[in-house]
């Protein structure tokens, strides 16, 4: 019994994660932009440390708990704007470069930013770990509910404007594809993708946000085509795999997130197998 | 001049492996598989770990070994899958690969002493440590490996620009399996060296920069030399006057360097065509 109700909020964020995450996922692998949520979260969280190293009075003078979460909120919600502004503006025909070359050198220089910002180094080697890590068999209600709201906003605003946002990523390299606003679409889309990546990985950490992500969306790509079905067969695996994973993690006290890629490379490998027989046999 | 003397080795270093780097950096971005060094990296750093699991000294022969074991039992895979299934992108599989071998190393981690220690040390790495033997072994490896390409020279690039082949399915997967057997090599040796970020942005952001300008393949190569070395020496003498890291501080430079110039032909382009 006990186990059941401390496995609930855990339970929750997963199946919160594995929802919205297997709709970016398409939209991402269709754009062949795998790593931009990687991107995003390290853009956003130096965005954070500035806000740290720029007003630390707020931390080391105690008391102003709320208003120091605040600002490193504001600041990481500006620096996720920013961004999505760069990557709508570096989609462009005029270059020959792919747009996942210069989502992989913000990567690097928002991190190493990070690095120097922090520097004289005490402490980045444990915050690297944490943010790749996370700590999902540890999250409170407050982290879940708020990963839910904001996870319902904009899945709600997708859901409103779902042509819009399914035909620019259908025709990403289109370049006959003409649309009104289309930078603009670009940028919410990115956008609200950030929201949902900053409050992501604050409950399950880089890993896990970005194996959910890639993951199910490439293994039902092999049996599906649609977005409904894609989206409808990827939350039905996360819901299937959840359970036994978090079991595992719980009872060989294993850290939660490995545990969880592990099982989904598992499922995406015999995915791949039980394909490649299929094709054989037809 | 005693200043010099000690930055002597991680400049020498930093003009080898942005030659190297530039190099392969070009195939790279022509071949649209960005993440493919930080993917073998992570899978030559979980090799690594399972050798010391099984019970190599640090920095033995039989550990450098395991490391390179692991890498090349990848990258073989990758080769192969490439013409099996174009359904899923392969940067996909790249994103994959990278996910799974951090997982796994996260748990192997909680069984090695100091462990997690190992991860963070592959992130950042540490470009002044190197010393003059470092530079010699570099040398040899990466004059070794460009021979082979050379003398494959119209091969690679062939299947890089994805030019009209004639050759058959297998012989093209053949020279693929050489042209990232010998990549991982190069990888394996350069990221305990710089660390991640810095191999990164060496192969990638100078091929980027030059890549705007210019279609020709030699011109590219020459560009990525050039951009890479002078960005890294500058970058080293930088971090040694203003007191911060040098790798991140040549990953900053040469970065946003690439970033300003796309940008910069982007707006360009758009003033004149309105």
């Amino acid at each position: 019994m006990e186990i059941i109700s401390f496995m609930i909020a855990p339970l929750a964020a997963t199946l919160i994660l594995g929802g919205i995450l297997v709709y970016f996922g398409i939209h991402v692998i269709k754009r062949e932009i795998v790593f931009i949520d990687i991107a995003l979260a390290q853009i956003a969280a130096l965005g954070g440390t500035l806000a740290i190293v720029l007003w630390p009075e707020t931390i080391n003078g105690g008391g102003h708990e709320e208003g120091h979460h605040l600002i490193e909120y504001l600041f990481s919600l500006l620096f996720t704007t920013l961004a999505a502004g760069l990557f709508s503006l570096l989609k462009s025909k005029k270059i020959r470069i792919p747009l996942e070359a210069l989502i992989g050198i913000s990567y690097a220089v928002a991190t190493t930013a990070m690095v120097i910002i922090l520097d004289k180094g005490a402490g980045s080697d444990v915050h690297i770990h944490d943010m790749l890590t996370g700590a999902i068999l540890w999250v409170g209600w407050d982290k879940v509910l708020r990963l839910a709201g904001m996870v319902l906003i904009v899945a709600l605003f997708h859901w409103v404007f779902r042509k819009n946002m399914m035909n620019l990523t259908d025709n990403y390299d289109n370049s006959s594809y003409k649309s009104k606003r289309k930078n603009w679409w670009d940028f919410l889309f990115y956008f609200t993708f950030g929201l949902v990546i900053v409050e992501a990985v604050q409950v399950g950490g880089i890993l896990t946000v970005f194996a959910f992500l890639i993951i199910p969306a490439s293994t039902t790509l092999l049996f599906f085509s649609t977005w409904r079905a894609r989206i409808l067969a990827g939350l039905l695996l996360t819901v299937i795999l959840t359970i036994p994973a978090l079991w595992v993690s719980w009872t060989w006290d294993l850290p939660a997130s490995p545990v969880l890629i592990l099982f989904l490379g598992i499922i995406l490998i015999i995915s791949g197998l039980v394909y490649q027989i299929k094709k054989k046999v037809t | 001049m005693n200043t010099l003397l000690f930055l002597g080795p991680p400049i020498v270093i930093s003009v080898l492996l942005s030659i190297i780097l530039g190099y392969f950096g070009n195939h790279i971005l022509s071949r649209g598989i960005i993440f493919i060094d930080i993917a073998v990296a992570q899978v030559a750093a979980l090799g690594t770990m399972i050798g010391l699991l099984v019970g190599f000294g640090e920095e033995s022969l039989g550990l450098e070994m395991t490391s390179y074991f692991f890498t090349i039992v990848v990258i073989g895979i990758f080769a192969l899958t490439k013409f099996a299934d174009q359904k899923v992108p392969q940067e996909a599989y790249i994103g994959i690969i990278y996910c799974l071998g951090l997982g796994l190393a996260l748990l192997l981690a909680e069984r090695i002493s100091g462990g997690s220690n190992f991860i963070s040390k592959t992130i950042t790495g540490n470009i002044l440590w190197t010393t003059w033997k470092d530079v010699w072994i570099s040398l040899l490896l990466f004059s070794l490996i460009g021979a082979i390409h050379v003398f494959f020279q119209k091969r690679f690039q062939s299947i890089s620009l994805n030019k009209s082949e004639n050759s058959s399915i297998n012989r093209t997967r053949l020279y693929d399996m050489l042209f990232y057997m010998t990549f991982g090599i190069v990888i394996v040796k350069a990221v305990p060296i710089g660390g991640i970020f810095l191999i990164f942005i060496l192969l990638i952001a100078p091929a980027v920069s030059v890549t705007l300008f210019t279609n020709n393949w030699r011109k590219r190569l020459i560009g990525s030399w050039i951009i890479g070395s002078t960005g890294s020496v500058t970058g080293i003498l930088l971090s040694y006057s203003l007191n911060i890291s040098n790798g991140p501080a040549i990953v900053c430079l040469l970065g946003s360097l690439a970033v300003i110039l796309t940008l910069w032909v982007i707006l360009r382009k758009r003033t004149v065509s309105v």
